[in-house]
């Protein structure tokens, strides 16, 4: 009876079996092992910040809506402070909640700035010499770091790194279905949160597709390959990948037909969730803060 | 926190506020369009339909794909599910894998769902899109045609949408810094944003968004066409009024694409801040030289034209921007023109894969 | 009411779009409280037979009536009939990947109940006695993708039981189940039966079938129906199984040095005995 009610799925044991060895330099398939690496990255993260938000802690034990537009009120907050005290205040705020809700701080702190979108490092940086302004420290090269520069990298840097803060807040302490039920708050019609919580389930089915796929295309594949096969491999693997989907999804059509699906979404929506005195709570400090934050940001 | 697909995803804290609340209001017209059929029943298939596309493309994003030369990227695939699915579903799938990255994954930020929505799924979808059924109208389905056209499209319409992201970033530091100058989001210019954006894209990022659509349509002809033929059912159906309704489109694109910059301007109304005599200390001050390249970069052809009655280089840039965007326009109507009289072929057979579920 | 026929099918055929034939003239009628296995290999049209049962696809040629009722789409175009019919009979995909499409197991089993416009307190109650049914209370919060394969196929039974249907359609509801999931699953069938359900199986699956099915049709490679009978008179006729893909000739060496080669079946399984052997 009991005999498969193990926790982790075949389908995320081969995805673990699937992880590929630390890759040192460039390889020869790297492609592919690149490609494999993102795929067990994205596996891992979401399984991983599963299990932390089934934890018992602060953030965990609000209610999920609640939880949501707190968020956007306080990526507002960090989006219109213009002082950068503010922020980093904000910052350390991000660091003590995650710190009461069971999330690891050293590896939270770690996961946000060496993650931090690539993006952002490659714009603020330059923008140390590049903005206008009076000059702050000579360096080689004629480079000239402008006070103005510093000012405007440091906003950057720590807008961004708050605002990823605070998203990973939310998804570390949320299983993602509450965050699903939680977005009808924002009043998306019922077909659009169906086919969010789909997409969710079937990326799942997906990754492991892809994943399959390219373990056995580098078992398979030996000695060099050029760049050109390399893109006729990823465009098959993409179009493999698509006519699955899009034979799936036909199926899956006919699936919900036969259990009655008309067109009209119903859906549960929040009806498990409840407001509580520690939700009021959350509200106020929360209108406090951002309210605060951006007055005194001013 | 993936690495970032291309460089398009906007992250919190590059756009102001207001900048993203109108990159949000502009891409909502859009999602209504593509979410209104949603609940009625000869749409429902498209719920499926949706889910898993926006599945795969969030997948396919993570694909590393090798360029002539050594780099490798990713495909934001946008092109390649508008071809599949048309630009209006294209929106609402691509939207929802852009929604999932940004919540769960950081890739993005969850204030500038807007923007990147705007960029990536609407953007994308319709440029390519409207490139592909240009080049590739009346074309069979095992036409070389096809696989030109993905490519083009991939390649213009990512390039368009780094185009428009780049201008969003450009007008950050016009519209909105400290007392004292200092730029509070995105800090760099227009003139510097715009080169800076669209140079590599054109070069790296949507010659990799072209060669995924290529790759894949190309791989479907010869196994699984049916496939392709999907969307374009739908305009063989309605027979001759397909080229009007592609009229409209690129009608509409035009409009946007003007209307874009103008757009983000208007509330702003921080024009004469950004005074002549702080570009001309710009232009002369501490770091001239890469500055001075980029702008003849991209001031060159445009200037002209000079705009001294509205004493602001910078709206020069905005309109060699739209005038940039525009000789991609014409270009591609002239080259679909030529294709199309060069090759009268066949229509395309009847698919066989599904009904058509819209109207 | 036992004698009620539930379905009726009068020479239909069925081709996907144009292209490969997936039915051929085939006649079958099933009566309320029957429990009939449709045998047949991979691709010889059984499950396009249940999809065809659920009116979930139409006949290209021919009529499939269901209680009477020609099902056609327009037919199906009616709310009320659509209505009624979806919540009498229940298909059971083979693939449990596109059963269960919902982000947890408690949406996934509530998605019927919940279609069918029922209010909040009997999607409730009947969730609970689905989940409770199936053993799976434990899961009600899982995401499908952290499921085991048994966990799975709990699940897409659960997902269709929450409908009560008269009528069970299951697709290779074996498949990808160890032997101990496999006979809770026959189980599960046989008490459906019990409660006067009709159960409808599709399978490849000799060794399932006789505690199964009072009637068995048999699919053959060239989408007909070549056979009906008992399970016993079915399953001890090897040439009929073999020629229709089931069973597969066995070569294997005794002690004695000599190969023989035998018919490899899983008939009933305490009957088997070496009689069926011949000499190579």
């Amino acid at each position: 009876m009991s005999e498969n009610l193990t926790a982790s799925s075949p389908s995320a044991g081969s995805m673990q079996a699937g992880l590929p060895a630390p890759v040192a330099g460039r390889r020869r398939n790297g492609v592919i092992e690149r490609t494999l690496a993102e795929l067990s990255h994205a596996m891992e993260h979401s399984l991983f910040s599963e299990d932390i938000a089934r934890k018992p802690g602060l953030l965990q034990s609000l209610d999920p809506r609640v939880k949501l537009l707190s968020m956007l009120a306080l990526l507002i907050a960090v989006g219109l402070s213009r002082s950068l005290l503010v922020i980093a205040g904000l910052y350390v705020i991000t660091l003590v909640l995650a710190w009461r809700s069971a999330i690891p701080v050293g590896f939270f702190i770690k996961r946000v700035w060496l993650f931090l979108p690539f993006f952002t490092g490659v714009i603020a940086l330059p923008a140390l010499f590049l903005t206008p302004g009076p000059a702050l420290l000579q360096l080689p090269l004629d480079l000239v770091v402008t006070r103005t520069g510093l000012m405007t990298a440091l906003f950057l840097l720590l807008r961004v790194s708050t605002s990823v803060s605070m998203a990973a807040l939310l998804t570390f302490t949320t299983p993602w279905i509450d965050v699903l039920k939680a977005l009808g708050v924002l009043r998306m019609p019922e077909a659009v949160i169906l086919i969010f919580g789909m997409t969710y389930r079937y990326i799942y089915l997906l990754l492991n597709t892809a994943n399959d796929m390219f373990l056995s295309r580098k078992s398979r594949v030996v000695g060099r390959t050029t760049g050109a096969d390399q893109r006729r491999m990823m465009g098959a693997s993409a179009g493999v990948l698509l006519g699955k989907s899009m034979r799936l999804s036909s199926e899956v059509y006919l699936a919900m037909q036969s259990r009655g699906f008309r067109g009209h979404a119903r859906m549960p929506g929040t009806a498990s969730f409840s407001i509580r005195a520690r939700d009021w709570v959350a509200v106020i400090v929360v209108a406090i803060v951002t309210v605060g934050a951006i007055w005194l940001g001013q | 926190m993936l690495n970032s697909p291309s460089y398009m995803h906007v992250p919190d804290g590059m756009l102001s506020p207001l900048t993203s609340l109108i990159m949000f209001l502009l891409v909502l017209p859009f999602w209504y369009k593509g979410a209104r059929g949603l609940s009625k029943r000869v749409n429902a298939r498209n719920v499926p339909l949706i889910a898993l596309m926006a599945a795969f493309s969030f997948i396919v994003m993570m694909f590393n794909v090798p360029l002539p030369g050594g780099t490798s990227g990713h495909a934001v695939a946008g092109a390649l599910v508008a071809i599949i699915l048309g630009p209006g579903v294209a929106t609402i799938a691509i939207s929802i894998a852009l929604v999932i990255q940004a919540i769960f994954f950081g890739d993005g930020g969850i204030l500038q769902i807007g923007a990147n929505c705007f960029n990536m799924a609407v953007v994308l979808p319709y440029v390519a899109y409207g490139i592909y059924s240009l080049i590739s109208a009346n074309s069979s389905v095992t036409s070389v045609r096809r696989v030109i056209g993905a490519a083009l499209g991939g390649w213009v319409g990512l390039t368009v949408a780094a185009l428009v992201t780049a201008v969003e970033f450009g007008l950050q530091p016009l519209l909105w810094h400290a007392a004292d100058g200092t730029p509070l989001y995105a800090p760099y210019p227009l003139n510097v944003a715009i080169p800076a954006m669209v140079i590599p894209h054109l070069l790296v990022a949507s010659v990799i968004e072209g060669l995924v659509g290529a790759a894949v349509v190309l791989y479907l002809q010869r196994a699984n066409p049916a496939i392709l033929q999907l969307f374009t059912k739908q305009t063989v159906a309605t027979g001759t009024v397909a080229p009007g309704r592609l009229r409209l489109l690129w009608i509409g694109l035009l409009a946007l694409i003007v209307a874009t910059p103008l757009g983000l301007l208007a509330p702003g109304t921080a024009w004469g801040e950004w005074s002549a005599d702080e570009l001309s200390r710009m232009g002369l001050g501490i770091v001239p030289q890469g500055m001075s390249t980029m702008q003849g970069l991209w001031g060159a052809p445009l200037a002209d034209y000079g705009i001294p009655a509205l004493g602001n280089t910078s709206l020069g840039y905005v309109l060699s921007a739209v005038a940039g965007v525009g000789l991609i326009v014409v270009v591609s109507w002239l080259l679909s023109r030529l294709l199309a009289g060069m090759t009268r072929s066949q229509k395309p057979a009847v698919p066989a894969l599904q009904e058509s579920e819209q109207k | 009411m036992n004698n009620e026929t539930i379905f009726d099918l009068q020479d239909v055929s069925f081709a996907y779009e144009g292209k490969q034939t997936a039915l051929e003239h085939v006649s079958l009628s099933i009566n309320a409280g029957e429990r009939i296995v449709v045998l047949g290999s991979n691709g010889s049209g059984k499950s396009t037979l249940l999809k065809l049962l659920d009116g979930l696809y139409f006949a290209t040629v021919g009529v499939v009536n269901a209680y009477g009722q020609p099902l056609t789409e327009v037919a199906f175009d009616d709310d009320a009939f659509n209505f009624a019919f979806r919540r009498k009979v229940g298909l059971v995909f083979q693939d449990t990947d596109v059963q269960l499409f919902s982000p947890s197991v408690w949406e996934e089993v509530a998605f019927a109940p919940m279609q069918m416009g029922l209010g909040k307190a009997e999607v409730n109650a009947r969730v609970d006695s689905a989940l409770h049914a199936l053993r799976i209370e434990k899961l009600r919060d899982r995401a499908p993708h952290r499921l085991s394969g048994g966990e799975k196929r709990r699940v897409a039974l659960a997902s269709v039981l929450t409908l009560q249907p008269d009528v069970w359609l299951l697709d290779e509801p074996t498949t990808g189940l160890d032997p101990r999931s496999q006979s809770w699953l026959v189980n599960f069938i046989v008490d459906q039966g019990r409660a006067g359900h009709t159960v409808i199986t599709a399978t490849h699956d000799l060794s399932i079938v006789d505690a199964i099915a009072d009637r068995v049709y048999v699919f053959d490679e060239a989408h007909h129906v070549v056979a009906q009978g008992t399970p016993h008179a079915i399953l001890s006729n090897n040439e009929l199984l073999l020629a229709c893909n089931l069973s597969h000739d066995h070569v294997h060496r005794h002690d004695d040095g000599n190969e023989h080669m035998h018919p490899h079946v899983h008939p009933l399984a305490h009957t088997h005995t070496h009689a069926l052997k011949r000499e190579a």
